[in-house]
């Protein structure tokens, strides 16, 4: 499963470095009938974030832009050059916090099949697991390969409900003219940020823009804000690629019994079964 | 065309007893359908879902006598050995009659409906495109068609891992099923689902049930996380594994006072 995933996203991610010079040639962006940008179509993550080189060092290709760091200097590539990776600057007590929890990096609640929360359910390994989206006068919804995340956003800025907290917090949206803008609150306070144990607790509030630059592009932008973890905003940016039509969005699922491992040994930490 | 498709439904509605067939308002192409919405089942066929069964007449699953004696052995299992008690999806149909709400997605070419036990979510795909091969997906592989008003589906590719209710009933990979979706009302959605699986049924079978809308002003399926134990475990994760023990909930980071 895993494999036929990744093969999917190869071979989408081929598919789409073919399909870029011909969308370059235009810049209309489509639309729906009620004038807003038409967000829909399936996506990739293709550039920047945190987790953006994860996969990229599988098979050679570098999904992150050149210099995009990991922001904890434990892997990935060094230097400057947009967009780089998220900075973190925890208070002296979130700090202390997080040196912790990096040394159970097993804890984190996407390995153990949790929602990733926002922004990391786009923040997802480069050209890995896709996002569907449709939209229509009402809502905009992101359905997420990865962890078989749904966020269904309304579009009418309404306010948050109260006495609710999720691991994806509660979505509100509108269009702040062809820029879909989201307000992300009442976490539960649980989620990480990335693989590497940056964190938020309950007071994580996001604020995420989704602005489609050219037909077959989603810039992605997010700040996300948690005064008891970090003493400054955190900013995230990518971008999306649109999927060439012929793929499909497949099934994902976090679960015990993962087939991949009969293929490989108890050795390598595997099931297979050996002859006797 | 359209006139023929309509016969079909009028006669569809008088045996069902009602004078003329329900036209849904259109998508704003004005052409397709719009089933958008929130929709849920009354009634417990999450229990057995042969309750749901109009197909054969007597309401029982056409087992083979070995599959039969499987599912007997499911049913005696059936406080632990239930998938969804494992936070698996649901698959199908048992997804759509599970006691908990759906949203159906739409617009011009594009349909999906989101289920909200365990967050699932299937996309519809046009027809046009053989079904994915040597796949075992909980949701299946979906392809679809418009049928007049009727939403057919095509739905393939599923594991033998899931069950169709609580009480053991069961398939196998080779597991195939037909849906068709029709709104009988502007707030009824009826659902057939008819099923073939020739290594566990002796012949196909179908079942039906009406799914109404959920009409409160604001109403949102949402976020269904698993269940969880008191470490805050999923239970579909090991729990003998060590390494699966999380500290409870990281009630140890006492957050400070929001400044």
């Amino acid at each position: 499963m895993r494999r036929a995933v990744l093969v999917t996203a190869l071979c989408a991610l081929v598919g789409g470095a073919v399909l870029l010079p011909l969308s370059a040639q235009s810049t209309a962006i489509p639309r729906l009938p009620d004038g807003h940008p038409d967000l829909q179509g399936l996506w990739m993550k293709s550039a920047g974030g945190f987790q953006g080189l994860f996969i990229g060092s599988l098979d050679g290709t570098n999904f992150a832009a050149p210099g995009g760091g990991r922001g904890d200097g434990r892997g990935g590539r060094a230097g400057g050059g947009p967009p780089a990776a998220p900075r973190y600057e925890y208070t002296p007590e979130a700090e202390a916090e997080r040196q912790d929890r990096l040394k159970r990096g097993y804890e984190d609640p996407e390995a153990r099949c949790h929602l990733p929360g926002v922004p990391r359910s786009l923040d997802q390994p480069g050209g890995l697991y896709p996002v569907q989206i449709i939209q229509d006068e009402k809502y905009v919804a992101l359905l997420h390969e990865a962890m078989h995340d749904v966020r269904i956003i309304p579009t009418d800025n309404s306010a948050h409900p109260k006495n609710y907290s999720a691991w994806d917090g509660d979505s509100r949206g509108r269009w702040d003219g062809d820029t879909f803008v989201v307000d992300v609150s009442n976490f539960n306070g649980r989620t990480w940020l990335d693989m590497a144990a940056n964190f938020v607790d309950a007071n994580e509030h996001v604020i995420e823009r989704f602005k489609l630059v050219d037909r077959d592009t989603i810039l992605y932008e997010a700040t996300v804000t948690d005064p008891t973890v970090f003493v400054k905003p955190i900013e995230f940016r990518f971008t999306l690629k649109r999927v060439p039509a012929d793929q499909q969005i497949l099934e994902y699922s976090c679960l015990e019994g993962e087939r991949s491992l009969q293929h490989y040994t108890d050795e390598d930490g595997g099931r297979k079964r050996r002859a006797k | 065309m359209i006139r023929a498709i309509a016969a079909v439904l009028l006669g569809v509605a008088v045996v069902a007893g009602q004078a003329t067939p329900f036209v849904p308002a259109r998508l704003w192409d004005k052409k397709t359908p719009d089933f958008r919405g929130i929709w849920q089942v009354r009634g417990n066929a999450n229990e057995n879902v042969e309750r749901l069964v109009v197909d054969p007449p007597g309401g029982k699953i056409p087992y083979k006598p070995e599959a039969l004696e499987r599912q007997r052995q499911n049913y005696r299992n059936r406080a632990t050995a239930d998938p969804s008690l494992k936070c698996y999806q649901a698959g199908v149909p048992r997804a759509t009659y599970l006691s908990t709400p759906l949203q159906i997605l739409q617009s011009p070419g594009n349909f999906a409906i989101v289920y909200q036990e365990n967050h699932a979510f299937r996309v519809f795909h046009p027809e046009g495109r053989p079904h994915f091969d040597a796949t075992d997906w909980w949701m299946g592989d979906t392809r679809y068609r418009w049928d007049g008003d009727t939403l057919v589906a095509d739905v393939a590719a599923m594991t033998d891992l899931a069950w169709l209710d609580q009480s053991g009933n069961f398939h196998s990979t080779e597991f195939h099923v037909v849906e068709r979706y029709r709104m009988t009302s502007g707030d009824t959605l009826e659902y057939e689902a008819r099923m073939e699986d020739p290594v566990v049924y002796s012949r196909p079978w179908t079942i039906r049930t009406t799914l109404g809308r959920i009409k409160q002003a604001g109403a949102r399926i949402i976020e269904d996380e698993c269940l969880e134990d008191a470490n805050g475990v999923r239970h579909h994760i090991s729990p003998s594994d060590p390494r699966n023990l999380l500290k409870p909930d990281y009630s140890r980071w006492k957050k400070p006072a929001q400044p």
